[in-house]
């Protein structure tokens, strides 16, 4: 009986699924007909989807967490995109391939949904990338580095996050002609980001003539690094270049003084910039240098971080460094979105194919973390690295 | 055909007997020559650099062999993996955190300085404080989670109660995430005990420095390990948790109350996780959900390679992996990012010529 | 027996309150009250909290629920007798959320943020914990009333029910049930044809389905099924020969990792054909799972386990590190990994991948079928129940554990290859130790050593999560608490195993006869 009922239940939804035609609409946009993907539609109570795919749980949850409250200040800043409301769509893929592919896909079978500011990391992004592709919905991830994701001919990839390659070549120069520093160490967190950006640094600083006394991974997520720390000392390097986060960056500075790495120069990536390694190497930060592309202190940075300050109660930057770009990814999107959406009636049209175009044909967007304007391969960050170093407890810009 | 398969596994059975001794003598003559080399004809580190070695994996080891300890007592008497007892730790660990940062907002202005706190103050008090808070809260955890979550399933077959172990080490983790935040926690300690403070000694020309924090880790942990290890065998509760651990049944006939030595298995084992928590919290400085899941697996590992269910073992299982972490990749000159592959590779060979780690295990066969 | 009722009131109050200041600190009374919100068809637009109404509403739920709890527990004849507990249950649950309230509303009006210390309590969330109030005595008072009645309105509601009305419903219902069942489906179900026409109609819907409801659910459905296929592996070892295998998801790595290196043009440019890539990919997971269980499946005990999870780590960090990384792509992964052809023709697409893994689980639970009722399968049933046994009865212990295990490695290895074709990508944070774990997770909760349950312990364990993305932040709180909850409730899994078993044992155990009554 119940079985028949439940046969009967999906015949008759099947049925109805093939049958219910798309009720005639007064005044479709011509657009609608002639893009690649169609439009997307949304009656006056539908809010326009937008969303974020990334970790919320487990090992890596900060940078999802952090990334999101970013996101949501974003959606606030906006307001209403032509009257409609946004609603904000946040997956937690595990930053894996496997949870990337997953959230992909199913924020693709949603007719509202448009956009997505990620994903977080480059191996879910390589999982949702051919899924957004076929939907035609454009992504702006702000964090994932792999130089690889904008080789491969994506129409619907951006990222508004630096490659590893840019900074790479600034910290080396700067090391080498700056700093005049002739033999490095070379340490990263066996991460993807870490890996490539230490493998980058490495290259340079031998091509320009330096050497590299020592090049180690050290295992992310642990609190006591001093074995690994006191082999790279017996090498005696001037300085030492760390490829990785602001968590395990903050415990190397604090144990480099125990390990007999006193006047060592320590350089990163963008992944330490923020409050955290602040206060977590306290004095023992004092001197460490990164490259990151957080403008020092423009009008719509000090906004932001008053609005973020009093929204979350902790200032950005403090969990992990990506919050402004997050909040950049979003907010370039949403600009787009504004561009490309048309009303007609009580009806609001978004051609997907021209949303497509129109991100990757983003040109100088002022965002808090710097300019973005997209090359036709979907890097959109315009401003180059920027190198700061702590002073007296603050990051400043090294002139 | 059927008589084939059977020569075929016939000497596959030889294989499998002689497998043990081939690939133990061949690692023994690998790692010898290894050793050798990397000692004396490469000569990579200097004596300075191997007593840092050394330093930073006993004071591992001794964190180590205290969340060991928990493991082995509990897997000793329920024969079952607490897959929670590192989330254990790490609620001590949070309790370090929250201790400190709650006695650094106490002024105690003594001396004529109207800046001092508590924290500073009074700083053996308010570690004694962190230890009492971190051991009574860890001690009542461990006790709740085998009331609610185990107990009911005492006569179950071991793998359920893993997987409510399993459930419950992911409720605790992601409890403490959406409670506390994601982001490390950054533990303060008493200016006395600051992370970078110890003794120098010159070793080779070249200062090595043994932090208060580390030393204060090590000992208190050797006391602890002492002070459990009398326990177990000199008083009356520990004689009961011999008797369960053997055989529960006959224990139970004996006037001995299961349920209750279970319950007191648990505490204790709690009160260590605990107390090795708020050590790592002194030491590491660093607290988040995720604090307590690597090293509870390593911890696990150690009780392994020492012995299961033997607590002198687990001890040793501790130190000797927290010293193979450091050392490891330099005496066998690999990457450092390799050092759990060499930690893990010892146990797997250990396991194969010593099935019953270093120091033996107290098991009975009964269990199985 | 007073004293007892008031205790277990007392008792209820303590729990839900504890609960209920748990769900707030970790935020979860916002997200409650808004997916009770979008229930009544109201959704909550991002960045803002949902309706008053709402929170009340969410609040009392939980206070009726505690109410009905002790009503249930004390189960009294009058009403009377009920009263007085349920007013300390209410009492001592609307205290404890008053006290909240007053403690954290005191805090706001001094201006003090505690999100340093506890992320998810924002001044908005404590004005909404505050009913919107803003004198924290006010809030304090208001909550407690609201509890104290709620509860007492929840005590009421079950005893009536309890009394007057849930005996007659279920009796018709059951009696309903009961015709149905015995008179219709018995007689479909066991005649011959109705059994082919259900296959037939299985087998429809199989082909059918993917290509109507859309990638999503192909997406989540071929997770499942790989689940499916590595659950039905590790039954083969732990399930049916009782052997723990914790690290499983090596095997599930190399075979992933053997076929991705050979068949994408990074970093070897190899390009195999897809099935040929499949056999050796399998070829090379079942040989590592009998290398593995050379030296270690005569030991006995636990080791397994223990081995197999240090090797799994092994397996994860080397193909991570930077020694192979020239030659496993390192923690970037492989991309571009090859898809499965037919005759020469592309077979990649997700409707056909999903048929692919079908006929995959189809086969290898057909296969395992067969092998538990061989005369292998029964050698490892007997080794399950007692090692000694099986040895003193002519079975070779050590070969035909080393078999099952050989044989799981290469169903796992299967697994691996279904799964880094179709996402066209694999890393090494695809092979983390949670992927065995979810596995034996969902063997265990579908019910140990059967193919059936392993199929709903996957749609359970991998569908779940999938459903549980609405409360994204609380989802792997909920599963944890989930899997916890199960095991003690059904600790066999959903279906458990239906196997020839002793019978009972004429004298009931006394010591769990006195739990029980305990």
């Amino acid at each position: 009986m119940i079985k028949k009922f439940f046969v009967v239940a999906l015949v008759l939804m099947m049925v109805l699924s093939a049958c219910a035609a798309p009720e005639a609409k007064a005044e479709v946009p011509e657009v609608c007909g002639t893009d690649s993907f169609g439009c997307a539609v949304f009656s006056k109570e539908d809010p326009i989807k937008v969303g974020y795919a990334g970790p919320l749980a487990g090992d890596y949850a900060a940078y999802g967490q952090d990334q999101v409250n970013a996101m949501l200040l974003a959606i606030k800043d906006a307001g209403d995109i032509l009257g409609w409301t946004i609603e904000m769509v946040a997956e937690d893929d595990g930053a894996s391939a496997e949870g990337g592919a997953a959230v992909a896909n199913k924020m693709v079978s949603d007719p509202l949904f448009v956009a997505i500011a990620g994903p977080a990391f480059s191996g879910d992004s390589a999982a949702a990338i051919p899924i957004f592709e076929k939907a035609g919905i454009p992504m702006m991830s702000p964090s994932a580095t792999n130089p690889e994701l904008t080789a491969k001919d994506s129409k619907v990839f951006n990222r508004n996050a630096f490659t590893d390659v840019d900074q790479a070549v600034a910290a080396s120069a700067y090391l080498f002609d700056t700093a005049g520093v002739r033999k490095i160490a070379v340490l990263h967190d066996g991460g993807d980001y870490g890996q490539g950006i230490a493998n980058g640094v490495s290259a340079n600083f031998t091509a320009a003539g330096g050497e590299v006394v020592a090049f180690e991974a050290i295992t992310a997520g642990e609190a006591d690094y001093s074995a690994v720390l006191a082999a790279v000392a017996s090498n005696s390097p001037e300085a030492i270049y760390y490829g990785g986060y602001n968590a395990e960056a903050s415990v190397l500075v604090n144990q480099m003084k125990q390990a007999g790495l006193e006047n060592v120069i320590f350089f990163a990536g963008d992944g330490i910039y923020g409050t955290d390694f602040l206060t977590k190497a306290g004095e023992n930060g004092e001197g460490a240098l990164c490259t990151t592309m957080v403008p020092p202190a423009s009008e719509a940075r000090i906004k932001f971080d008053e609005a973020f300050v009093a929204a979350y109660g902790v200032e950005p930057g403090t969990i992990t460094a990506y919050t402004w770009g997050s909040y950049d990814a979003l907010a370039v999107l949403l600009h787009v979105i504004e561009q490309v959406a048309i009303v007609s009636g009580d009806t609001l049209y978004i051609p997907r194919g021209a949303l497509v175009d129109a991100v990757r044909n983003v040109e100088d967007f002022q965002g808090v973390a710097g300019t973005i304007s997209c090359q036709s391969n979907g890097e959109c960050n315009a401003s180059g690295p920027i190198i700061y170093n702590v002073k007296d407890g603050d990051w400043v810009v090294v002139d | 055909m059927k008589k084939l398969n059977k020569k075929a596994l016939r000497v596959l059975l030889v294989i499998g007997k002689y497998a043990r001794w081939t690939v133990g003598i061949a690692l023994a003559l690998f790692l010898t020559w290894r050793i050798y080399q990397v000692l004396f004809v490469q000569q990579a580190f200097t004596a300075d650099t191997w007593l840092r070695f050394a330093l930073s994996g006993l004071i591992l080891g001794g964190m180590y062999a205290l969340i060991a300890i928990g493991y082995t007592l509990v897997y000793g008497i329920m024969f079952m993996i607490n897959f929670a007892h590192g989330e254990v730790m790490m609620i001590g660990a949070f309790c370090c955190y929250f201790v400190f940062e709650a006695l650094r907002f106490i002024p105690a202005p003594i001396a004529g300085n109207p800046d001092l706190v508590f924290l500073n103050a009074y700083p053996i008090l308010s570690i004694l404080i962190a230890f009492l808070v971190g051991m009574t809260v860890s001690g009542f955890s461990g006790y709740f989670l085998e009331k609610i979550a185990y107990r009911p399933l005492r006569h179950a077959p071991r793998l359920i109660l893993l997987i409510t172990a399993i459930g419950a080490s992911i409720f605790l983790q992601n409890a403490a995430m959406l409670l506390f935040g994601p982001q490390r926690k950054n533990i303060v300690n008493p200016d006395i005990l600051t992370r970078t403070a110890g003794w120098t000694i010159q070793v080779a020309g070249k200062p090595v420095l043994i932090s208060y924090t580390g030393a204060f880790s090590l000992i208190l942990s050797a006391l602890l390990m002492i002070g459990l290890y009398f326990l177990v065998q000199k008083t009356k509760l520990g004689r009961s948790m011999r008797a369960v651990a053997q055989d529960q049944d006959s224990a139970a006939l004996m006037g001995v109350d299961v349920n209750k030595v279970v319950s007191q298995t648990f505490i204790i084992s709690g009160i260590l996780a605990g107390a090795s928590g708020v050590m790592w919290g002194i030491h590491m400085g660093l607290v988040n959900h995720i604090t307590g899941s690597l090293p509870g697996i390593k911890a696990f590992t150690a009780a392994v390679l020492g012995g299961v269910g033997n607590i002198p073992g687990a001890m040793l299982g501790g130190i000797t992996l927290g010293v193979i972490e450091s050392m490891g990749p330099a005496l066998f000159g690999i990457d450092f990012q390799l050092k759990d592959v060499i930690a893990f590779l010892t146990l797997i060979i250990v396991l194969i010529i010593r099935p019953s780690g270093i120091l033996g295990e107290k098991l009975t066969e009964e269990k199985l | 027996m007073k004293k007892a009722n008031l205790v277990s009131g007392f008792r209820s109050g303590l729990v839900f309150g504890i609960v209920l200041v748990f769900l707030f600190l970790i935020g979860f009374l916002e997200t409650g009250a808004g997916l009770l919100s979008k229930f009544f068809g109201d959704p909550v637009p991002t960045n803002t909290l949902p309706k008053l109404g709402y929170v009340i509403l969410f609040l009392a739920l939980m206070a009726i629920w505690s109410g009905s709890g002790s009503s249930k527990k004390i189960n009294p004849d009058r009403f009377s007798e009920l009263v007085l507990p349920v007013l300390v249950n209410g009492g001592v649950l609307g205290l404890m959320t008053a006290l909240m309230a007053l403690i954290f509303g005191n805090y706001v009006k001094a201006g003090v943020d505690v999100r340093n210390y506890l992320v998810a309590v924002s001044p908005a969330s404590i004005k909404m914990l505050m009913l919107n109030l803003t004198e924290p005595v006010q809030a304090a008072l208001a909550l407690f009333a609201l509890m104290t009645v709620a509860t007492f309105l929840g005590a009421l509601l079950h005893f009536v029910w309890n009394r007057h009305l849930s005996e007659k419903v279920k009796r018709t219902v059951s009696s309903k049930i009961e015709s149905v069942g015995q008179s219709k489906m018995m007689s479909l179900t066991s005649h011959p044809a109705a059994r082919y026409i259900a296959l037939a109609g299985a087998l429809a819907l199989f082909f059918f389905l993917p290509r109507m409801w859309g990638s999503y659910w192909n997406y989540v459905l071929g997770t499942v099924g790989i689940y499916i296929l590595l659950g039905i592996g590790l039954n083969l070892i732990t399930g049916w020969t009782g052997q723990l295998v914790i690290g499983y998801v090596s095997f599930f790595g190399i075979g992933a990792y053997t076929f991705s290196l050979l068949t994408a043009p990074e970093p070897h440019a190899i390009m195999m054909n897809f099935w040929l890539a499949l056999l050796i990919a399998v070829a090379v997971s079942a040989l590592v799972g009998f290398l593995i269980g050379l030296p270690i499946l005569n030991l006995r005990g636990d080791y397994l386990a223990i081995v197999t999870l240090g090797f799994a780590e092994i397996v994860r960090i080397l193909l991570k590190s930077d020694l192979l990384t020239s030659f496993t792509g390192g923690p970037r992964g492989i991309r571009d990994i090859g898809g499965p052809t037919l005759f020469g023709a592309d077979f990649s697409s997700d409707v056909n991948f999903i048929y692919l893994i079908f006929v995959m689980v189809i086969l290898i639970a057909f296969v395992a079928n067969r092998l538990q009722r061989s005369r292998t399968g029964r050698a490892w049933e007997a080794i399950r129940e007692d090692q000694t046994v099986a040895k003193a009865t002519g079975i070779n212990t050590f070969s035909s554990k080393l078999l099952a295990l050989t044989l799981s490695a290469a169903v796992a290895g299967l697994a691996g290859v279904l799964f880094a074709s179709r996402n066209q990508f694999t890393g090494p944070e695809d092979h983390i130790l949670l992927v065995s774990i979810n596995v034996i997770c969902l063997m265990i909760v579908g019910g140990v050593g059967n193919i059936p349950g392993i199929i709903i312990g996957a749609l359970a364990l991998k569908g779940l999560p999938e459903l549980l993305r609405e409360v994204s932040n609380f989802r792997m709180l909920t599963f944890g608490a989930l899997l916890v909850m199960m095991m003690l409730i059904r600790p066999d899994g959903f279906l458990p195993a239906r196997r020839p078993r002793m019978k009972r044992p004429m004298v009931e155990d006394p010591q769990e006869k006195a739990e029980e009554g305990a």
